[in-house]
């Protein structure tokens, strides 16, 4: 009993220190992202004067800086850096958690039609001037779409009386391409070439002109939905071991998967009503990181999010950098890079396990 | 960890790094500034040209039209070129069908409007289109080929945009179809009306149109001709669709609008090209002096509100100086002669001194 309970021990402190290691390399790496993101843009600022900005709030004076340059910074850059870290934390825990409920190294945030759900909303209210209402309706409009997809595919995944995962992606898949369907109908029924655009550039993703108003709608949602999922990690490790197992180690399958499956849809939805839909986060993200931190979601999790937050303040950077003064979609740039290197885990995996 | 993961995040890391680092050194060796950045441009103080290209324009003429191959031959049937080759036109258009709204209004301006059985459904629209109270009882025509044999039309004139497979399957059964490019630039506007005016056997229009149209563009050079580049106004368009800001940089209407005024056209400087979205921040790095806005009311209005009342822009000239205009949104977004309209609103704006009482005036239609 002693030696069982020195291994349990040993593993507890392994996982804490794989867990304190890796957040402590990634969290600085945000940090530093964030700070190099914060010095870039059309406006020349340099980084003393970013950093004196900055410094000002908690009463230091470095040197000197003109009110535009405070405006810039904190009023544009900085809301639209942690509108990205925010959203990518949710993409990255979501996607994490959704290859764990499926059990599929192909799943990931959209999978049961949050993406799609988001696109419609947010299309109709670009089309239809909704935007013009308030200054949040876009968001709304796209958070409404998503969810409403969420809780159709989940709600024919439990028709009949009990629940299937195959019945839920399935219903996924069918429920996304028909909405996709929506979209395209939309976009050629769009009366003019600006709305036309606008729909386009939304679904490529973006986090251009995000304010502080979408860092505060989004960042309460997104960081509890995470915690909570986060502090479930040990009934997603059970989960990974199928159904059965899991239930005869006492996981509550017919709570704890939904619970899941809707807090996924849940933070997904709010990324995806504030940045549109952004690709391969949710994909990249986990695999890359369980390649060097391993299958344990009490530590995959954390480190997804931070993660995820990191990839997508890089990619936002790049994408506000490399055609300027034009900007591309931050979701080409995620797209760009993410889908060689998935194809690069493909084939690293197929060598390593020699599964097709 | 395990050593494999850990190469690729260290790669994925490095790549990102290098990336940045090309970035960040390109941006060194061009005098601190990305290619195209605001400051670079600005010291070099570059405008499009097209103010120092209106001032030589020749005497109007037929035979200064590249598309008209025989400008003596005014009988029939002639032989002009579109974009797609030689078109020969067997007989004088009775029945014309135009797929643009810049053809449309052209055609009107040269035809009675009896003569245009068919125009698109944006030609309606009195947010785009000039003419939209005088084609509301002609027949919209759409892409499908089918409805436009419908209207048994003796002529289709179109823009590039229409499908080149659409140009292909009326001409096949028979149709005659002149495809031909609207732009910006002053002389080929003129040449568009002679053309047209040529295509549709209505010569003597078109030449008196062509010269009432450069006569005003005269009009407005001769105010401006005389002031260096650098003491002329600096302008940037902005539009808004949802939560996007939009302006016209190089080769955009707007900023063509912008030369023949007079002005500089900040987006172009900046090297924007084309219509494209910008952020608040570049509209701050532009520091535009003068910020005119072709929208449609409220939501021009609106715009210019928003603007203003914005302080993150305080720094703005423009925003400073409450130089904040909305202007009509179908003079500046057309690609026809209706176009002068813009030019000469734009140039009361930026010139109040010589453009007192400044009314806008209209055209000599049929």
């Amino acid at each position: 009993m002693s030696e069982m309970t020195a291994n349990a021990s040993s593993i507890r402190s392994g996982v804490s220190v794989r867990l304190l290691s890796g957040m402590g390399i990634l969290a600085t790496l945000l940090v530093v992202a964030a700070l190099i993101s914060l010095t870039m843009g059309p406006v020349e600022i340099s980084v003393l004067n970013v950093t004196s900005i900055l410094l000002s709030n908690v009463g230091l004076d470095l040197i000197p800086f003109t009110v535009s340059e405070e405006l810039i910074v904190e009023e544009l850059r900085l809301p639209r850096i942690l509108v990205g870290a925010i959203v990518g934390m949710a993409l990255g825990v979501a996607g994490t958690t959704m290859q764990a409920v499926f059990r599929n190294p192909m799943a990931e945030p959209g999978i049961i039609g949050v993406s799609a759900g988001g696109a419609v909303g947010a299309v109709l209210s670009i089309t239809f001037g909704l935007n013009d209402l308030f200054f949040l309706a876009l968001p709304l409009f796209a958070f409404i779409g998503s969810m409403g997809s969420a809780l159709l595919v989940y709600g024919i995944a439990l028709m009949g009386g009990y629940f299937s995962i195959s019945t839920l992606l399935l219903a996924g898949v069918a429920v996304s391409a028909f909405l996709a369907a929506i979209v395209s109908l939309v976009i050629v029924l769009v009366p003019n070439n600006e709305g036309l655009r606008e729909i386009l550039f939304w679904l490529a993703g973006g986090l251009d002109s995000r304010s502080w108003e979408h860092v505060q709608i989004s960042f309460p949602i997104i960081l509890s939905g995470c915690l909570v999922i986060v502090g479930m990690s040990r009934e997603l490790n059970l989960l990974m071991l199928g159904n059965d197992d899991a239930r005869s180690l006492g996981v509550r399958i017919a709570l704890v998967r939904p619970v899941l499956i809707i807090i996924s849809a849940l933070i997904t939805g709010v990324a995806v009503a504030v940045s549109g839909t952004i690709a391969f986060v949710g994909l990249v993200v986990p695999h890359t990181l369980r390649l060097v931190f391993g299958p344990d979601h009490r530590v995959l999790l954390p480190m997804s999010a931070v993660g995820g937050a990191l990839f997508l303040v890089l990619a936002d950077t790049m994408a506000r950098m490399i055609a300027q003064p034009a900007e591309i979609r931050v979701g080409i740039v995620t797209a760009f890079f993410g889908a060689p290197f998935f194809v690069g885990l493909l084939i690293l995996n197929r060598k390593h396990t020699g599964v097709l | 960890m395990r050593l494999t993961g850990l190469a690729i995040l260290g790669l994925v890391v490095v790549v990102f790094l290098a990336l940045f680092a090309i970035i960040y050194g390109i941006q060194r060796s061009s005098g601190g500034n990305l290619p195209g950045s605001f400051e670079g441009l600005a010291e070099e103080g570059s405008t499009t040209g097209t103010t120092r290209d209106l001032w030589s324009l020749d005497e109007i003429v037929f035979d200064s039209v590249p598309q008209i191959l025989d400008p003596s031959n005014r009988g029939w049937p002639r032989t002009i070129r579109g974009i797609g080759g030689p078109v020969v036109i067997s007989k004088k258009p009775e029945r014309i069908i135009t797929a643009s709204v810049g053809h449309d209004e052209l055609t009107l301006a040269l035809v009675p409007a009896h003569r245009l059985v068919g125009v698109g459904q944006v030609s309606k629209n009195p947010l785009y289109s000039n003419i939209s109270d005088r084609v509301q009882d002609i027949t919209i025509i759409t892409r499908d080929p089918e409805v436009i044999l419908k209207q048994n039309p003796d002529i289709v004139v179109t823009s590039p945009f229409l499908d080149r497979e659409i140009v292909n399957a009326l001409s096949n059964v028979g149709l005659t179809v002149v495809t031909t490019a609207l732009t910006t630039d002053l002389r080929s506007q003129i040449n568009n009306i002679l053309l047209l005016g040529y295509i549709y056997g209505e010569e003597n229009r078109a030449l008196s149109l062509a010269r009432e149209i450069q006569s005003r563009y005269q009009d407005v050079s001769e105010t401006i001709k005389q002031i260096p580049i650098d003491l002329r106004p600096r302008v940037a368009v902005l539009t808004s669709y949802s939560d996007k800001i939009w302006t016209a940089g190089t080769g955009s209407t707007e900023g063509a609008i912008i030369d023949l005024a007079g002005g500089v056209n900040v987006a172009a400087e900046a090297g924007i090209v084309s219509n494209n979205t910008i952020s608040v921040e570049s509209v701050i790095a532009m520091s535009p002096e003068v910020i005119i806005i072709p929208m449609p009311n409220p939501q021009a209005v609106n715009l210019k509100n928003r603007l203003l009342a914005n302080p993150v822009l305080g720094s703005v000239p423009a925003i400073k100086s409450s130089r904040v205009f909305p202007v009509s949104s179908t003079y500046f977004t057309t690609l026809s002669f209706w176009n002068i309209l813009g030019i000469e609103q734009l140039a009361a704006l930026l010139w109040p001194n010589d453009y007192q009482n400044y009314t806008a005036k209209g055209f000599s239609l049929p």
